[in-house]
């Protein structure tokens, strides 16, 4: 099997008159843990969106070969009449496969790690919003998928648990490919290899940039550290966002 | 919930909304003279006097007319309901359902006793044929509210179809056929006294029409009640049912 993962070539998507992603060329080769960083509203989700066929590109075209992939949102999207445990064993039951005994135990190690344990007969209206996004994050992660897409997933756990779960994550998934989109310098530094920087409020023409350079905030930290691959875009303001944007 | 607890539960609702009505009715027989409105022990007092010996036989036919048209209805106004859902056939059907519910009962009632005579035909047409257009429209507005998120999910997963059915059309089906149960059972109890009252010889409809004719109101007031029970029964065991197995699907937002 080939190395590319994902390729997006030359991608556009419009809501009305909104462009929200323009002309857009990525790959994503096996094992790659890329991260898209871009203002609010720039349309990171409807590029996960696209990638996961949720949503069709207006023109340009998204060659996937990961034969499993996993979305797991903003939102932990569990199924309210099914308790912790039904939740995160649910691809397994969507797609027909067996839970062999490996992977309950691989679940017990998540449960573990992310506190959720006590909890595991419980339902979701039973849980905090860190603890149901822990369940949601472990139903996308424990099937071993070859592609997870992650949408700001670690938004509502606490810094401690989120820490871990990361850990555990790198641990458990080592090899994993992931794209990320993310507001947070954070979850870049602690779970991407390399980030994909967009400064227009539309996706297009991005930098490519080391996962070093990213300040904690969120912001890279040294202009002449960008790696820029696109010479006709001007260099990312490392002191202050470009004007009317928010990172 | 304790099974025991489960049980009692709906029985106590029925039974305080039973004694609501009982009370209200009372009352208002204060107020109105006997051949108006007469109490509910006058009522009582004077059963054995009004009560035909095979009055058991005439519960039993109105009963059986009832769950026939009922479960034609319930069944039918489900399939359209999940078919105009799925094909997305909502805005013509909602305009079919609006049209039939605006036909004349008694119409209808004389329509089918012409086609089908005297029996059990017209008053079960005529439960199917009413109660229909609201279980439909109930059912596809409860199906409008599946969860889009879920059904994301689920389309991300590549779930088989029956994981799509038995997590977002069931769930969203269940309160949606809780509602049609409570709202079609009544809406048929009193759709079966007309439909006695156009074409049939027998049953509480008729015996219902037959006191009328002649100011008992005594009668007329006991047979109500006899209805009123059966649906109030009906509706706790309904709840009953709901509470021991399907638990789950009742989650708080």
């Amino acid at each position: 099997m080939t190395d590319v993962m994902l390729a997006v070539r030359n991608v556009s998507k419009a809501f009305g008159a909104h462009q929200v992603v323009d002309n857009l060329s990525f790959t994503l080769n096996r094992a790659d843990r890329l991260a898209i960083f871009a203002p609010s509203g720039a349309g990171k989700t409807t590029l996960l969106r696209l990638v996961a066929g949720l949503e069709q590109p207006d023109s340009g075209d998204i060659t996937l070969q990961a034969r499993s992939v996993i979305t797991i949102f903003q939102e932990p999207r569990l199924f309210p009449f099914l308790t912790v445990e039904e939740n995160i064993f649910l691809p397994f039951k969507a797609q027909g496969r067996a839970i062999s005994p490996s992977d309950r135990q691989n679940a017990s190690r998540w449960l573990e790690v992310s506190e959720l344990l006590p909890f595991i007969h419980h339902y979701p209206c039973q849980l905090s919003g860190g603890m149901k996004q822990k369940a949601a994050l472990i139903r996308g992660l424990l099937g071993h998928p070859d592609l997870v897409l992650l949408d700001e997933p670690f938004q509502s756990i606490g810094v401690e648990s989120r820490q871990s779960l990361i850990r555990f994550m790198l641990d458990f998934t080592p090899g994993q490919t992931l794209l990320l989109v993310t507001h947070s310098g954070e979850e870049i530094q602690q779970l991407a290899q390399k980030v994909l920087v967009f400064q227009q409020p539309c996706l297009t023409r991005p930098r490519e940039c080391f996962v070093e350079n990213f300040s904690e905030s969120g912001w890279p930290a040294r202009q002449h550290e960008i790696m820029i691959n696109n010479s006709d875009a001007s260099p990312v303001s490392p002191v202050s966002a470009p004007h009317g944007l928010t990172y | 919930m304790k099974r025991s607890k489960a049980f009692i539960t709906p029985l106590i609702n029925e039974a305080a909304g039973f004694t609501l009505i009982m009370l209200i009715w009372g009352a208002a027989s204060l107020f109105y003279p006997p051949y108006i409105i007469p109490s509910p022990w006058d009522v009582l007092g004077s059963v054995k006097t009004f009560l035909p010996q095979d009055f058991m036989l005439h519960l039993n036919i109105t009963l059986y007319r009832i769950f026939a048209g009922f479960t034609i209805s319930l069944l039918l106004g489900t399939i359209l309901g999940v078919l105009a859902h799925l094909k997305g056939w909502s805005a013509p059907m909602n305009s079919l359902m609006l049209a039939l519910q605006v036909l004349p009962g008694m119409v209808l009632g004389v329509i089918f006793l012409l086609m089908f005579g005297l029996g059990s035909a017209t008053p079960i047409l005529l439960i199917a044929t009413l109660t229909l257009p609201t279980l439909a429209l109930n059912t596809m507005n409860g199906l409008a509210k599946t969860d889009k998120a879920l059904q994301e999910l689920l389309v991300t997963l590549h779930a088989r179809r029956s994981v799509t059915f038995t997590h977002i059309i069931l769930p969203a089906l269940i309160p949606v056929l809780q509602s049609n149960f409570s709202l079609g059972i009544g809406l048929a109890a009193k759709v079966v006294v007309m439909g006695e009252f156009i074409g049939a010889q027998d049953g509480l409809g008729y015996l219902l029409n037959a006191a009328r004719i002649t100011f008992d109101m005594k009668e007329v007031f006991f047979y109500l009640i006899v209805l009123l029970l059966f649906t109030l029964l009906l509706q706790a065991l309904q709840s009953l049912f709901s509470s021991l197995f399907l638990k789950k699907y009742f989650y708080p937002e």
